[in-house]
C-alpha cells in the first residue's frame, strides 16, 4: 500500500511536470515568429511573376536564405571581395533574408528567380533576375524603382541588354568607377539616360550583387575566382 | 520541553536533498504565480500609458465610412473627406481638450512600384504640436523638422528600410516630381508609424494644393475629463466623426485575455505539480517514520497531536519555498519581463511586470493554503497510524 501510493504521487508529478514542459513549449513556439527581421525581397505576386518570367513553367518553389545563416561574418567579408564594395547603411547586412524561388516545368527543375534591394538615388530599387539552370541570366526586371529616369530604366529594351549575361562577365565590372575594367560584354549595357547615371549604376550593382549571393547559395560558387 | 515546531523542523532536516528540492519546487511555482500576477497588473498599467504616449485618446476625421476611418488610425491610409482647419481651433477651446494636433494624409499614385503600380502615402504633421505629442517615438538616425514649410521626410523605421533611405537622403515624391531631404530615421515602434513616411503639414498642403485642409485631428483629453461626455459632444459637429482610442484598448486588451488564459494555465499546472511534489514529500517522510509514529503514539501522542506535526512540517516547507520564490519573482522580475517582452506580439512600453508588497503576500499566503491542503492526506494517513500495527512492521 506505502509503495502504491508512493509511486501513484511520483507519477502524478512526472505527467504534471511533462505538462508544464509541453505547456511552455507551446507558448513560446507560438510566439517565436514575431521577432523583427530585415525586411527581404520577395515577388509582389508571385504566381503571377514566375509565369511572366517563366512562361512555360508549371511551378515553383521558395527557399530563403540568408548571409547570417550560410556563413556569418566571413561570408560576408568574402561577397564584399566579389562585390569590390562594402555592405552599407543600416539595411544592408547579414540578415537580410533572401527569397529564392526555383522554377520546375514538371519534375524538371528549369532556373531561378531572385531579387535584391538596391539603395537609389531617390529610394529603394528592387531588381530581380531570372536565372538558367547554369546561373545566365533571363529576365533582368525593375520591382520597385524610384527615380528621375524611372520609365527609361523599365523599358524593356534596357533589361534585354542583360540577357545571356554571367557573373563572369560582371567580375571586372569595378563599383567604385562605375567601368568595366576589361573589354567584355558588360560594355554592351549602356546607359538611356544621363539623368540616370546614379540609378543605372546602382542596376548593375545590384545585379552583380544578386548574380554572386546566388553563386553563394544555389550554384556552388561555380563562377568564383580561385 | 520541545515544541511541535522545533520536532517538525529537525524532521525536514533529516532529508535534507528531499526537503530542498521539494523547497525549490514550491519556490519555482511561487515565482510563476506572483510574476503572472504582477503582468496581469503591469500589462494593463503599461498598456494606459502608451495610449497617453500615443498623444490623444480621440481621433476626428471627416464623415466616411467608419471601417476606413479604422484603418487610418491603425494602417494609415487617406481619408475619404477634408476638414477645415478652423475646426481644429473650435476644438482647441473645449474644457476636455488638453492639447490637440492636425494632420494631413495625402496619396499618390507611383507607377513605378510593382508591376501595375502602387500607392504611396505622406502623413503631413504639425512640427510643434506633433512631436510634443508622440513623445514615445524615437530616432535611429537625425531628428524631427523646424521648420513647417521645409520639404523635409522623417520615416518610419519599415518605410525608410523600404526605400533604403538614411539621413540626408533625397526621398522623391512620384507625380510630383517633388524632391524631400530625410532628416530622420524612426526607431522601431511596432505601430503603425513604422511605416509612415512624416512631412511638415505645410509642406504637404502647398504639394498637394490642400492649403486650409487636413484629414484628421488628434485630441489629447485631460486626465480628469469624461471622454464619453466630450465624444457625445464633439458628435454634434456636423460631417465629423469620432474614433476612440478606448476602442483600440478594449480590443487589445480583449486579445490579451486568451493568452492570459494559456499562461494562467500554466501557473495552475506549476501549482499542481508543486502541490503533488509536496504530497509525495511529506507521505514518504511518513511511510520512513511509521514505527517512528507509532512509538509516540504508544507513548501518549493522541492523533491529533500527529496530525499537527506532520501538517507543520508541510506548512514549514510551504512558508520556506512561498519566501523564497516571492524573492525570487522580486529579484528577477526584470529579466522575466525581458522574457515575456520576446514572446509577446505586442508588449507596450514601461514595465510589464509590477510587483507590490500585496501581490507578494498574497503569493505567499495562496502557497501556505496550498500547502495546508496539500498536508491534509499525509496528515491524516499518520495521524491514523495503529501503534501495535506499526511496532510488529517491518522497519524495512
Amino acid at each position: 500500500m506505502k509503495t502504491t501510493t508512493r509511486y501513484i504521487f511520483s507519477i502524478a508529478s512526472i505527467c504534471l511536470f511533462i505538462s508544464f514542459i509541453s505547456l511552455s513549449s507551446v507558448l513560446v513556439l507560438i510566439s517565436s515568429d514575431t521577432v523583427h527581421a530585415a525586411v527581404g525581397c520577395d515577388l509582389n505576386d508571385p504566381d503571377k511573376d514566375v509565369a511572366r518570367l517563366f512562361p512555360d513553367s508549371t511551378g515553383y518553389k521558395t527557399f530563403y536564405m540568408s548571409i547570417d545563416k550560410k556563413g556569418g561574418d566571413p561570408l560576408v567579408r568574402e561577397i564584399e571581395k566579389r562585390l569590390g564594395d562594402k555592405f552599407k547603411g543600416l539595411y544592408e547586412t547579414a540578415d537580410v533574408p533572401y527569397t529564392v524561388y526555383e522554377i520546375y516545368k514538371g519534375t524538371e527543375k528549369t532556373g531561378y528567380i531572385h531579387g535584391v534591394n538596391q539603395k537609389g538615388q531617390y529610394g529603394g530599387i528592387q531588381v530581380f533576375l531570372s536565372l538558367d539552370m547554369e546561373g545566365n541570366i533571363r529576365n533582368f526586371y525593375f520591382q520597385k524603382l524610384t527615380s528621375r529616369a524611372a520609365r527609361v530604366l523599365r523599358e524593356k529594351s534596357f533589361g534585354l541588354q542583360f540577357v545571356g549575361l554571367n557573373l563572369a562577365d560582371f567580375y571586372n565590372y569595378d563599383i567604385q568607377s562605375g567601368k568595366n575594367l576589361s573589354p567584355g560584354k558588360l560594355d554592351n549595357i549602356q546607359n538611356p539616360s544621363l539623368d540616370a547615371e546614379s540609378d543605372f549604376r546602382a542596376a548593375l550593382r545590384a545585379t552583380k550583387k544578386n548574380l554572386i549571393l546566388m553563386d553563394e547559395f544555389v550554384f556552388d560558387n561555380k563562377y568564383l575566382k580561385k | 520541553m520541545i515544541s511541535l515546531y522545533k520536532v517538525s523542523y529537525k524532521n525536514i532536516l533529516r532529508k535534507k536533498t528531499r526537503s530542498i528540492l521539494t523547497i525549490v519546487g514550491i519556490a519555482l511555482s511561487a515565482w510563476v504565480l506572483a510574476s503572472l500576477m504582477g503582468f496581469n497588473k503591469g500589462y494593463e498599467a503599461a498598456l494606459n500609458k502608451d495610449i497617453d504616449n500615443m498623444g490623444f485618446q480621440v481621433m476626428l476625421m471627416a464623415k466616411g465610412c467608419p471601417y476606413e476611418a479604422a484603418t487610418l488610425m491603425l494602417k494609415g491610409g487617406t481619408g475619404l473627406r477634408y476638414l477645415k482647419e478652423s475646426v481644429a481651433d473650435s476644438i482647441l477651446s473645449e474644457p476636455e481638450v488638453e492639447r490637440i494636433t492636425s494632420m494631413l494624409m495625402q496619396a499618390v499614385f507611383d507607377p513605378n512600384k510593382g508591376e501595375s503600380g502602387g500607392i504611396s502615402a505622406y502623413l503631413g504633421v504639425d512640427p510643434a504640436t506633433f512631436p510634443a505629442m508622440k513623445t514615445f517615438l524615437e530616432f535611429k538616425q537625425g531628428k524631427w523638422f523646424t521648420d513647417p514649410e521645409a520639404f523635409e521626410v522623417v520615416m518610419g523605421y519599415e518605410s525608410a528600410e523600404l526605400e533604403q533611405r538614411e539621413v540626408g537622403d533625397k526621398l522623391l515624391i512620384p507625380d510630383k516630381d517633388v524632391e524631400l531631404t530625410v532628416v530622420g530615421i524612426l526607431k522601431r515602434t511596432g505601430t503603425q508609424d513604422d511605416g509612415t513616411i512624416f512631412l511638415p503639414i505645410n509642406a504637404v498642403q502647398k504639394i498637394f494644393g490642400k492649403e486650409g485642409e487636413i484629414t484628421s485631428i488628434g485630441i489629447k483629453v485631460k486626465k480628469e475629463a469624461d471622454i464619453a461626455k466630450f465624444e457625445e459632444r464633439l458628435y454634434t459637429i456636423p460631417d465629423v466623426q469620432v474614433v476612440s482610442l478606448a476602442q483600440v484598448k478594449q480590443t487589445i486588451m480583449n486579445l490579451m485575455s486568451t493568452a492570459k488564459v494559456m499562461v494562467f494555465s500554466i501557473a495552475v499546472v506549476a501549482i499542481l505539480i508543486a502541490m503533488v511534489g509536496v504530497i509525495n514529500t511529506i507521505l514518504m517522510s511518513v511511510f520512513e517514520r511509521f514505527q517512528e509514529i507509532g512509538i509516540l503514539k504508544s507513548m501518549g501522542a493522541m492523533p491529533e497531536d500527529i496530525f499537527k506535526l506532520i501538517w507543520i512540517e508541510t506548512l514549514i516547507l510551504c512558508f520556506l519555498g512561498g519566501v523564497a520564490g516571492s524573492t525570487m519573482a522580486y529579484g528577477l522580475s526584470k529579466v522575466t519581463e525581458i522574457l515575456v517582452r520576446k514572446l509577446l506580439p505586442y508588449a507596450p512600453t514601461g514595465s510589464l511586470i509590477q510587483l507590490d508588497i500585496k501581490l507578494i503576500c498574497v503569493t505567499l499566503g495562496s502557497v501556505l493554503i496550498i500547502g495546508l491542503i496539500s498536508g491534509l492526506y499525509p496528515a491524516w494517513r499518520a495521524a491514523s497510524i495503529r501503534p501495535l500495527d506499526s511496532i510488529r512492521s517491518d522497519i524495512n
